[in-house]
């Protein structure tokens, strides 16, 4: 708003990335722990992603030319620095998912349910016994297919950004979606939500 | 846990031997196209074909409202927020990080 004062005209500063680096940093951060999270399931781990991904980015700042969107960039980044820091973790094997494995074998099978009656979605995850079924559900994923998951049904992504930022074809993406989907119905369901009685209690068979 | 859970299913019976009512062929073949109906992404004929068959079959109806009810919840999972001490504890150590090389 104010002219500067008798200073001279601004110059590029001598390193150009933590201010640089402060924006991103700034805009990104949310978005970024937000997708941690959900990838991980909890904070501390989240939190360690989220500075993985910036520390890369950061040092990958001064190469980004710009060709993709910034929150694509940083969200490949992440996914790469995920499954980097799982495989060093847990060395958990990959588990492909079939979608044989999801054809019901009986008629109860088939018409397991996941009641909602007149709840909206945001009313039913007050339920904190489906919240949790729902989020044992998604971490039981192979990561593949969760991180697939939570890209396109959690934060909204086309197939085609989620195949920018997983190298795979939207193809192989819809699969990936689709069993992902068929396996969580099925986690939820085999856990017997039953009907809610009421709105705020409806719970789970234990 | 997860690999004896999705082992079992396929020592139980084969896919095509599952019993149920009207049209299982069209159940199977349903089932394997189900997201693509839901995020509107098959054509009309075949759109047009899958809710024939949604009326016809209940079983396909109520499989097809549960993995809706799946999507509707995936879609609005909660995520917990960062504090401010948080954002900037973070920064603080990813520069700290960058800095010592």
């Amino acid at each position: 708003m104010h002219a500067p004062a008798s200073k001279t005209p601004p110059q590029r500063p001598a390193t150009q990335e933590p201010v640089e680096f402060d924006r991103l940093y700034r805009d990104h951060v949310d978005l970024i722990y937000r997708y941690a999270y959900r990838l991980c399931g909890e904070t501390e781990s989240a939190k360690d992603l989220v500075q993985e991904t910036f520390l890369n980015a950061y040092r990958g700042l001064k190469d980004f030319r710009g060709e993709a969107r910034v929150s694509t960039w940083l969200y490949t980044i992440a996914s790469r620095a995920c499954i980097r820091m799982r495989r060093k973790r847990k060395g958990e094997p990959e588990h492909e998912l079939s979608l044989d494995e999801f054809v019901p074998t009986s008629e109860g099978e088939f018409r397991l349910q996941i009641p909602m009656d007149g709840l909206s979605p945001e009313e039913a995850l007050q339920n904190k016994e489906l919240r949790q079924a729902l989020d044992q559900a998604i971490d039981a994923l192979p990561k593949k297919y969760r991180m697939v998951l939570v890209l396109r049904d959690m934060e909204g992504l086309s197939a085609k950004e989620v195949g920018t930022i997983m190298g795979l074809n939207e193809r192989a993406v819809k699969s990936r979606l689709h069993r992902a989907r068929l396996f969580v119905r099925r986690e939820l369901s085999a856990r017997g939500i039953t009907n809610h009685d009421d709105h705020k209690s409806g719970g789970l068979r234990s | 846990m997860t690999k004896k859970k999705t082992a079992a299913p396929k020592k139980r019976s084969k896919p095509s031997s599952h019993r149920h009512t009207p049209g299982q062929g069209h159940c199977v073949d349903l089932l394997r196209q189900l997201s693509a109906y839901i995020d509107d992404e098959l054509p009309s004929d075949i759109c047009l074909e899958i809710r024939r068959h949604l009326g016809a079959c209940p079983n396909c109806e109520v499989f097809i409202v549960s993995l809706q009810h799946t999507v509707t919840l995936c879609r609005h999972r909660p995520a917990p927020q960062l504090t401010s001490a948080d954002r900037v504890n973070m920064r603080r150590a990813i520069l700290d990080a960058a800095n010592a090389r």
